[in-house]
């Protein structure tokens, strides 16, 4: 057998099994397609004619309601923790203070604690303040998120001389006029990809509004497609067709920025 | 006074970090643990049980053993397979494809940033024993006769849970390793070339060894993230348990035991013992980290 033969043996055989694992999305959204009376006598591989009618299904319910409650929670949440990381990225990769190792190394150690295990704590803490049933808990503990401070740190350590901070410093900037016209500006790509991180973890959370919410209007998508899969059990077209709504924003994001979030994955394995 | 001014900055950077991380992580997590000595049902005034839910959780709750078993026995096969795909397939991209390696590399990655709610109710669909396309190719090829019921049978629903895990998984660990196979050095390669190894030589000998670090890495993370199961096997069996409670993981368990049963003390009991569990599984990577420092 020639090289060249196997090569193409190679290149089918990684094809056609990236193609398996794409199989049970294509299922999920050609089974959005079709009639449940359909799904349930034979397996449908090519799409069917009733996308309108299960789509006026999944609209007739709150969907879109929970797809504002998810956009505007995780936006939210995400823009905070860039701004929140790349402040203190800023701070401890480019100041000397006293105290920067032990809070750093903080940082690092709150990198290995689960935080779904505060979760009794957090419900009795949001009941005191008043805050269940709100979206507080979706929107502000996590724009405090240790890794991507680490990963903001270890960035601007690399990315931003501190000669154009020192010069601009002469000029007469104030450090936070620093941080946000030079600092910031520079740190783009890292801020993507924090941004990427961000939002995937808050559209995609499902524990913590699980605890805090139990009113339908404030459901994010998670809690929304639960939801659905309950009250639509028998109608497989529906459901699956809201599904596949509820990912396709993470989808259609990653397609764009899969590049940043790449490298943000594989940073943080290069640490080790 | 323009001294002690400029001395305050790094202070007020980092602090909407720490604000916000004491307000809202570590305060929650250090109240579950003053809530674990207390007995309440979220109603009647909390009393003060001393050790009891302790007690009970490591003496005699065979559910929380079961628990972490059941985790434990899912994590542990699905993580070599997500290894062993991941790297396989993270080494042919590398070597056979200079074009699309981008392309296949965001294909295979997907599974792993969908949302967990819906991987877990489309799995669920995906083995139905009646409109599942599991069963449907199953019977159209011929390989069986009568429909499988997968998620009522314990032996089944956890082959289930371990299919969707490395599913989701393997695409994160083949990232991973292509970023450590960027790392080796091609000189290596090409003496071994000359030294006449083979293509499957040369990964055993070199490519294997050089990637230990990203093992290591990827072993312990996915065990400490594995014990943190939640999401997927709940949704897989929603709204009903998994059978025999075969797929209950500690999590689950923990958020039964809290949420649905109101036993909010015992239910932080079993987070601080997870959370144990989890701390001796990190003490080598939190060493390992700080050794760097």
């Amino acid at each position: 057998m020639s090289n060249k033969a196997a090569t193409w043996i190679v290149r089918a055989v990684v094809v056609l099994f990236s193609l398996l694992v794409l199989m049970p999305f294509y299922i999920m959204i050609i089974m959005g397609t079709h009639l449940s009376e359909d799904l349930l006598t034979s397996l449908q591989l090519a799409p069917g004619g009733y996308l309108a009618i299960n789509l006026a299904n999944v609209l007739k319910t709150n969907f879109f309601l929970f797809y504002k409650n998810s956009l505007y929670t995780s936006i939210i949440a995400t823009v905070g923790c860039v701004i929140v990381s790349g402040m203190a990225g800023f701070a401890f990769a480019k100041y000397r203070f006293g105290g920067k190792r032990l809070l750093f190394g903080t940082v690092l150690a709150t990198l290995m604690i689960p935080m779904q295990l505060g979760l009794v704590g957090l419900m009795m803490q949001l009941k005191a303040m008043g805050l269940m049933n709100t979206h507080f808990a979706l929107i502000v503990p996590p724009m405090a998120n240790a890794f991507t401070v680490f990963w903001m740190t270890q960035y601007i350590k690399s990315a931003v001389p501190t000669e154009i901070l020192e010069s601009a410093r002469m000029d007469g900037c104030g450090d936070f006029v620093v941080f946000w016209r030079i600092v910031f500006p520079i740190c783009r790509p890292a801020n993507i990809t924090v941004f990427l991180l961000s939002f995937l973890s808050s559209w995609n959370n499902y524990l913590t509004p699980l605890v805090v919410l139990n009113k339908e209007e404030l459901y994010t998508i998670p809690m929304g497609a639960t939801l659905f899969s309950t009250t639509y059990r028998n109608d497989y077209g529906a459901q699956t067709l809201a599904l596949t709504l509820a990912t396709l924003p993470v989808i259609i994001l990653f397609a764009f920025g899969s590049k940043y979030l790449i490298q943000g994955l594989a940073g943080g394995g290069v640490k080790e | 006074m323009g001294r002690n001014r400029t001395k305050a900055y790094p202070y007020l950077f980092i602090a909407p970090f720490f604000l916000i991380f004491i307000g809202f992580s570590l305060f929650p997590m250090l109240y579950t643990f003053y809530i674990s000595f207390m007995k309440w049902d979220g109603i009647n005034d909390m009393t003060f049980v001393g050790f009891t839910n302790y007690v009970r959780l490591f003496t005699s709750d065979p559910m929380f053993y079961q628990s972490i078993w059941n985790t434990l026995l899912v994590i542990v096969i699905a993580i070599p397979l997500q290894l062993l795909f991941g790297l396989v397939l993270a080494v042919l991209l590398k070597d056979f494809f200079n074009r699309g390696r981008g392309l296949f590399q965001f294909l295979n990655y997907t599974p792993n940033i969908t949302t967990p709610v819906a991987v877990g109710i489309v799995f669920a669909l995906l083995f139905d024993s009646r409109v599942g396309a599991v069963n449907q190719v199953l019977t159209s090829l011929g390989i069986i006769s009568e429909n499988i019921n997968w998620l009522s049978e314990p032996g089944t629903a956890r082959a289930v849970t371990i299919i969707l895990l490395v599913w989701k998984y393997f695409g994160y660990m083949m990232v991973m390793f292509l970023a450590g196979l960027s790392a080796i050095p091609e000189s290596l390669y090409e003496a071994a070339k000359i030294d006449g190894a083979g293509y499957f030589q040369t990964f055993i000998r070199i490519t294997v060894p050089m990637l230990k670090n990203t093992f290591v890495f990827l072993t312990t993370t996915s065990i400490i993230s594995g014990l943190q199961l939640f999401t997927e096997p709940k949704l897989l069996f929603h709204p009903d348990e998994s059978p025999g409670r075969s797929v209950m993981t500690a999590l689950i368990y923990m958020y039964d035991t809290a949420f649905k049963r109101f036993d909010f003390g015992y239910g932080a009991a079993i987070s601080y013992g997870l959370f144990v569990l989890i701390l001796l599984l990190s003490l080598g990577r939190i060493r390992r980290i700080s050794e760097e420092d």
